[in-house]
């Protein structure tokens, strides 16, 4: 799951039949994503009423499309991502998310960006 | 999924038998821009053209149940935009940040 910042929402008529009347809002990344495709958003179907603005968890993969799919534990769903909650708060240990206190083996510390966001 | 524009069509004379008869779209990523920009070949599962902005999802199983199970790419066009909004926010919204 990744955590990120709602920008927007795009409609289609034309689309697939699976999709039906889904809720699609255009998301921006905070902090570590590194999407296949060289981009700085994604879109994800939206089924816990989010809204331009709210930080979302984002599910990515096969745990979207079961999450998107109505919980029927059917994949059988053209999505690749799906908004899994609105977060209220979040906390991030200054400590633990510089390269100083990070973990052994963790050498890449939380990036400037997430310190910019909310802000 | 992600938003792109397409740019283009592909064709090629010889290639795969998994990819006769299928139809190639060359999509640029919104955002994707300058030499480190990549294009995506796309299989189109409606019937988008250049100059259309699509949603491209990814995977397997999308395309699995997109475009079929033998279709040889994992990106297919699922989605042909009409609309888009990206209004500005004031402060207020979004989570509260804390600890940094």
């Amino acid at each position: 799951m990744i955590l990120g910042r709602v920008v927007g929402q795009v409609w289609a008529a034309r689309k697939d039949a699976r999709l039906g009347g889904a809720k699609l809002l255009v998301v921006r990344p905070h902090g570590v994503y590194e999407p296949a495709l060289a981009t700085r958003h994604l879109v994800a179907v939206d089924d816990v009423d989010a809204g331009v603005g709210d930080d979302v968890i984002v599910a990515l993969g096969r745990p979207a499309r079961l999450a998107a799919g109505g919980h029927k534990g059917d994949d059988a769903f053209p999505v690749d991502a799906a908004i899994l909650g609105v977060v209220d708060r979040v906390e991030i240990d200054a400590a633990a998310s510089s390269s100083a206190g990070a973990a052994p083996g963790i050498k890449r510390p939380l990036p400037a960006s997430i310190s910019q966001v909310g802000a | 999924m992600v938003i792109g524009e397409v740019v283009g069509r592909l064709w090629a004379s010889r290639q795969a038998a998994t990819l006769t008869g299928r139809k190639l779209l060359l999509v640029r990523p919104l955002g994707a821009r300058g030499p480190g920009a990549r294009l995506v070949v796309a299989l189109d599962a409606l019937d988008a053209g250049p100059g259309d902005r699509v949603i491209v999802a990814r995977g397997s199983r999308v395309r699995d149940v997109t475009v079929g199970e033998t279709a040889p790419d994992k990106d297919v066009v699922t989605g042909i935009v009409d609309q888009m909004e990206t209004p500005e926010v004031g402060p207020g919204r979004g989570a509260v940040w804390s600890g940094r």
